[in-house]
């Protein structure tokens, strides 16, 4: 590989030296504790899908340009040279991780990988073999930014038609301002995604909680920080911010996304709104008795997967619980739980990635965990979770029903209490 | 020639190792001191003891280690208390500190079975790494250290109990006195080798434990040993 390359890859490594990722690039013995808590590695118990494998994959290229006995003793620490061969092991390691963190929960110094493969996953940007659709969803979205005004119109235009919808829904007279949009001073700013259903749902439960709303013109998607693009996941969050600050809302509620929440809730740091799940707002207005539902309308049996993101990366654990514990008769817990909850494989943007098959075979944590707790309906709360479910749902014949949590409150929701 | 080597092992050696572990731990707390903070917060859930005893707690006694393999968990408590006593014992080679004979002995307190457990320990730690998955995760500083830390142990443990239980007059057998003069010398940047230590029946042990432990402490702050510094920081993020 080219020196000017080689020169470009270590800035692009020294820009990410901040505090945590010394820590985790320094603390980490190989102790192995972490070796085959990666769902990906139950599926396919290759060392490669090991989370300690995936880390030390970055630790050497690290060690060698930025540590004495990289460059001196490479033998010493295993270090590596970037070149080809390694950049194909540097994508292995980044796109086979879907950032759900379970690694972090088993590692007695908490390193968090993902953390450490934001290195990788911006080496892969500038060797460009970075997942082109993820590049190309992501450059859409900062572009979406830039020029939001010649998006408006056509937005508001899609955003009628799903007004039709909620009102046939709610049994209403009118659609008018059933998805009120630019509405200033609003409690609640909700950012949706690209699909009808992460609109028409929250706005039925909106609406006949009489809240005061309005809907953003973005998705609350990050692509960037899928690819691993720092500033492009900052440019796509601060679209958001931007807009919440405008309005002046007092409250931003984000679709159910784990990772643009987790984003919106820890990476931006303090902000001037409260950031909210979906989920926890449903949660809230069914316990204020500002929407009421068919409770024990599901007979049955239903379990609930944790989007990893939303769950043991942001704390929401009870809430969809709450919820589900009163629409269904037999709510079951899937083995592990919460916290320990394996990942279904459709995190960190992997789920747009043409790897089917991939996600199929590290799917089968999940697959197993639905099959033992013996349910017929699996919920979840993250649209990438919802996708990922469906796939391993059809390639392993289960036979269950996937939905979203919205879905099934918008459903069963008492119109006119 | 041996005196030669004897006394480089003994003396300059000895400084060499702890200037290097003082400056190279106060350079890995600089580099990190200047490392940009992240507004990011990276901790998990569900939030346990957010307070400085929670992170204490965590980095001392590994819950998460204990769950995920009892055994493991085991052998590195055991091991790391070892070392925690065998370093009280080193102090009591430099001083006589009155508050660390609570319970009156002879020096080492262990009297050899901290040096056993630790060479069983060690002896487990690298075992594991010879079979799969660990095999594969090791690199090399993993076999190294571990055996580096088998030698300094191994031979410290041998000249200890050779000293303590051995058959030998008293005219040279080594006291902690010897020892103490020893260390003095050193702290005090006055060096003395004494020829009741140099010609000790197992001198050459002794210089083979101080070594190896050179080596050790040497490569500690620029190898993975560093983490038992920088697991209170990484602990404190994933509980922040």
């Amino acid at each position: 590989m080219e020196n000017q390359k080689i020169e470009e890859f270590k800035q692009l490594i020294k820009s990410r030296l901040n505090k945590p990722m010394r820590y985790y690039l320094d603390v980490c013995t190989r102790c192995g504790l972490c070796y085959d808590t990666c769902h990906a590695y139950y599926g396919i118990p290759k060392k490669e899908y090991s989370p300690v494998n995936r880390a030390e994959v970055v630790r050497k290229i690290y060690k060698k340009y930025f540590r004495p006995s990289g460059k001196f003793f490479p033998y010493w620490s295993d270090a590596t040279e970037i070149d080809d061969n390694v950049m194909e092991q540097v994508y292995e390691a980044a796109f086979s991780c879907t950032g759900c963190r379970r690694c972090m929960m088993f590692c007695p110094f908490g390193v968090d990988m993902p953390h450490i493969l934001s290195i990788a996953k911006l080496l892969l940007i500038a060797n460009e073999t970075a997942p082109e659709e993820l590049v190309m969803l992501a450059d859409g979205a900062v572009e979406k930014g830039k020029s939001i005004d010649l998006f408006k119109e056509g937005y508001r235009n899609v955003i009628k038609d799903l007004e039709t919808e909620v009102q046939k829904k709610l049994n209403l007279p009118s659609s008018e301002n059933l998805i009120p949009m630019e509405k200033k001073g609003a409690n609640i700013l909700y950012v949706g995604l690209s699909g009808a259903n992460s609109i028409v749902h929250p706005a039925v439960i909106f609406n006949s909680a009489k809240e005061d709303w309005t809907l953003s013109y973005f998705e609350a998607v990050n692509f960037g920080a899928f690819v691993g693009d720092p500033e492009k996941m900052q440019f796509i969050a601060n679209r958001i911010i931007k807009e919440a600050k405008e309005l002046g809302v007092k409250e931003v509620v984000i679709v159910e996304c784990g990772t643009a929440f987790r984003i919106m809730k820890h990476m931006m740091g303090e902000l001037p709104f409260k950031v909210s799940s979906i989920v926890e707002v449903i949660h809230r207005y069914i316990r204020d008795g500002r929407i009421k539902i068919r409770e024990g309308s599901i007979k049955e049996a239903v379990t609930y997967h944790d989007p990893c993101q939303l769950g043991r990366n942001s704390g929401v654990f009870d809430e969809p619980r709450y919820v589900l514990k009163k629409l269904a008769g037999d709510f079951r817990e899937m083995t592990p739980t919460r916290e320990l909850n394996w990942c279904c494989g459709g995190g960190g943007g992997l789920v747009a990635l043409d790897n089917e098959e991939f996600r199929i075979k590290s799917g089968k944590a999940k697959k197993d965990q639905i099959v033992a707790a013996g349910a017929s309906v699996v919920v979840s709360a993250c649209e990438n979770c919802i996708l990922q479910l469906n796939t391993i749902n059809q390639g392993y014949g289960l036979g269950v029903e996937v939905k979203s949590l919205s879905e099934l409150v918008s459903e069963n929701i008492l119109t006119g209490a | 020639m041996w005196d030669y080597i004897s006394y480089l092992v003994m003396v300059p050696m000895v400084y060499v190792a702890f200037t290097t572990l003082i400056l190279g731990i106060i350079f890995k707390v600089y580099t990190v001191y200047k490392s940009p903070s992240i507004p990011a917060r990276l901790g998990v859930y569900p939030q346990d003891d957010i307070t400085p005893v929670g992170i204490i707690k965590d980095s001392l006694f590994w819950p998460v280690a204990l769950k995920k393999s009892p055994l493991l968990w085991g052998f590195l408590m055991v091991f790391h208390l070892a070392i925690v006593f065998l370093i009280i014992g080193h102090m009591e080679l430099i001083s006589d500190f009155r508050v660390l004979q609570i319970i009156p002995h002879d020096v080492f307190l262990g009297a050899g079975a901290l040096g056993m457990i630790l060479i069983v320990s060690t002896l487990y730690f690298l075992f594991r790494r010879f079979r799969s998955p660990f095999r594969e995760i090791s690199i090399p500083e993993d076999y190294l250290l571990l055996i580096i830390l088998f030698f300094s142990i191994l031979f410290g443990t041998i000249f200890h109990m050779s000293a303590r239980y051995g058959s030998y007059s008293e005219l040279v057998k080594i006291s902690a006195g010897d020892f103490r003069e020893y260390f003095m010398g050193l702290i005090t940047f006055k060096p003395v080798l004494s020829y009741k230590l140099a010609l000790a029946p197992h001198f050459i042990v002794l210089v083979l434990h101080v070594f190896f432990s050179n080596l050790f402490i040497i490569l500690f702050p620029f190898s993975k040993m560093i983490h038992s510094l920088f697991i209170f920081f990484a602990i404190s993020l994933k509980r922040k």
